[in-house]
């Protein structure tokens, strides 16, 4: 059984706020609340590299919300990025032009479209080649900045702006939601994690772990996300909760490629996560389409059955 | 060519609103243009969206500097000089503003046009449809009736762009009664036609370049967005009922833009300056000791700086 060492009382998690408000991020972004919780544990000696997307907004000229310090870069070059700061740091430190203490943590942030589609490849040399980094992908399941297009993240029967239902795809994107955590892991980082806003003491616990390694620290968090999932902000930890509830959002970890499952749901009907969503409601009216949602329930059976054979 | 700019906080659906007196104009035979403002357009954030329509072909594009009609979904966007709505208005505009204010406490502090209409749109949209954020409807129906539109096609319109929104029948059909008595108790406006101004063509610069210490947006300071307060994107604020708190701290756990601090007393101090009030501590508060309470229109403790 994994059990949480750091944090095992909600009044662990740090008083203190390293990524300040007033942002231009929705109200209720799941994404923001996933990034703030990790800051608590990463600080301020860091550097942000960001790939555009939502989370640029967090420092839009003039305003910055980070008390660290943050990178802009292209959606396809974050992890270029952060391999150019690495070593420039490492370079000044070693020259001695930048004392050891002034060492700074190099943190990509990536959206779903940037990590998932985009920045993969840039991605995938950076794991390659050992970058010392962490990876923190904020999972909203769609291109979020410019409107919520379809991405490869995007599940199974979600409508987006550019998967409307229509008569030869009522349900939507037939596309399965592609399994970067899996893509990740063959490349054999020592750490790799998925978290979820509703589950802070799994999601502090996880940052604190991955500060023990050196080399790539990769985090998927889910972004449950009001604006693109369509429903009322104030519910974004119940969605992001039932996310996990129903299997749909396994929280587990992988260390040096060895995948434990850190939290075992009971597994609630899927229906009770894709209800809570207008972004699934035409899987519910104007006629319920059951092999849609079966279809959706089967694959997270199926996900569950492998992993408890793999555990066995 | 008539005109419309519509102003309001993302979600508010300022931008449906812009889509349906598209859609309506479309079905009424018309040229039509709709577009929002693209940019940092997240929810309680200032968003802009513009519609034209015309009997001829509509040469220009992008956003309206001179509108006919202006439609503004939420009245403290008035103080925001950021979300610039009085740009390009002057006596001929028509002004529409959804505000629990009467129209003099509005002119009290601004010069507003001669042709100004305030609703409480927010309040019917509670009332009648239990939501505060269910006004793109009524937006779009009144600013049709403003600018002289069939109720046929705003009627069609409003259902397509609900359609696409995913939202049910049946609140469709609410929408449409609803959306059907604001057509009904506004009035036309008489337009000015034909005062939409071209835009002078600003002459071509040729861009100097500059090392990226000067030549890029750099910012120097850390945390500074603390300067930019967002309560004012509230429609609802969390107010305690200290006595029921149990100083769980899951609403400090769950606010996303940490704005609730924990006190000695392990009791919520609520930054209402930055509070965007998205409501997940009053939803998931256990004790029901934190509650949503409709913010007070010129009451409230945030001003626009
Ligand atoms: C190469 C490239 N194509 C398109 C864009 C426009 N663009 C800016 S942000 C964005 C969406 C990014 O989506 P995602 O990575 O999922 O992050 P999110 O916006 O959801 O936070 C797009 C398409 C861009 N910046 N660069
Ligand atoms: S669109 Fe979604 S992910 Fe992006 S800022 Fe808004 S809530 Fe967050």
């Amino acid at each position: 059984m994994w059990q949480r060492e750091t944090f095992k009382k909600i009044k662990q998690i740090p008083r203190e706020e390293h990524v300040m408000p007033g942002t231009a991020l929705c109200a209720g972004c799941g994404g923001l609340e996933a990034l703030r919780l990790a800051a608590k544990v990463l600080g301020d000696h860091v550097v942000y590299v960001n790939a555009a997307g939502c989370f640029t907004m967090l420092a839009a000229y003039p305003y910055s919300s980070f008390k660290g310090s943050w990178l802009y870069t292209t959606m396809g070059s974050a992890p270029a990025g952060a391999q150019g700061i690495r070593d420039a740091l490492d370079v000044l430190i070693a020259k001695r032009r930048l004392p050891k203490s002034e060492d700074l943590k190099v943190i990509v942030l990536g959206g779903d479209g940037s990590t998932y589609d985009m920045a993969l490849s840039a991605t995938s040399g950076a794991m390659n080649r050992q970058l010392d980094f962490y990876y923190i992908c904020y999972d909203n399941e769609a291109y979020g900045n410019t409107g919520m297009q379809l991405s490869p993240a995007t599940p199974y029967a979600a409508r987006t702006a550019t998967s409307p239902c229509s008569l030869q795809h009522p349900a939507a994107t037939m596309q399965e939601k592609k399994d970067i955590f899996e893509i990740w892991r063959a490349h054999r980082p020592p750490y790799i994690a998925t978290v979820a806003p509703r589950y802070p003491l799994d999601l502090e616990e996880k940052f604190a772990r991955a500060a023990t390694f050196t080399g790539p620290k990769m985090f998927l968090a889910l972004a449950a996300c009001p604006t693109g999932w369509l429903y009322d902000p104030g519910a974004t930890p119940e969605v992001a909760k039932l996310a996990v509830e129903t299997g749909l959002w396994p929280l587990k970890e992988a260390v040096n490629g060895v995948v434990t499952h850190t939290y075992i749901p009971k597994r609630k009907p899927v229906e009770a996560y894709l209800r809570l969503q207008g972004r699934f409601r035409h899987l519910f009216e104007p006629t319920v389409q059951t092999d849609a949602i079966r279809h959706i329930q089967e694959r997270v059976d199926a996900y569950w059955q492998q992993a408890a054979q793999e555990q066995a | 060519m008539v005109a419309v700019r519509f102003h309001g906080r993302g979600g508010q659906g300022a931008k449906t609103a812009s889509r349906i007196l598209g859609t309506a104009a479309f079905l009424s035979g018309y040229v039509a243009q709709d577009s929002p403002i693209y940019g940092a357009e997240r929810r309680g954030a200032p968003v802009a969206a513009f519609t034209r329509f015309s009997r001829e072909p509509i040469r220009e594009r992008g956003a309206i500097t001179y509108p006919d009609v202006i439609v503004v979904a939420d009245a403290s966007l008035l103080d925001d000089a950021t979300a610039r709505v009085v740009d390009g208005m002057d006596d001929q505009t028509v002004l529409f503003v959804n505000s629990s204010l009467s129209t003099d406490a509005l002119r009290a502090h601004l010069s507003l046009p001669e042709q100004m209409t305030v609703r409480d749109v927010t309040g019917i949209a509670l009332q009648q449809l239990g939501q505060r954020e269910a006004i793109s409807a009524l937006l779009g129906a009144v600013a049709a009736r403003l600018v002289g539109l069939e109720w046929e096609s705003v009627r069609l319109a409003i259902t397509r762009e609900l359609q696409d929104l995913a939202v049910t029948a049946p609140v469709i059909e609410k929408n449409l009664t609803v959306a059907k008595q604001c057509y009904d108790s506004s009035g036309p406006a008489s337009l000015h036609k034909g005062r939409s101004q071209a835009i002078s063509v600003a002459a071509l610069h040729r861009p100097i370049y500059e090392p990226p210490t000067k030549g890029t947006a750099r910012i120097s300071a850390a945390g500074n967005s603390v300067l930019r307060e967002t309560g004012g994107w509230r429609t609802f604020r969390p107010v305690l009922f200290a006595d029921k708190c149990n100083g769980c701290w899951l609403c400090f756990a769950y606010c996303p833009d940490g704005v609730i601090a924990m006190n000695q007393e392990d009791r919520p101090v609520v930054d209402y300056a930055h509070c965007k009030g998205c409501q997940i501590c009053v939803h998931e508060c256990p004790t029901h000791a934190l509650v949503a309470e409709r913010e007070a229109e010129g009451g409230v403790a945030w001003t626009a700086k």
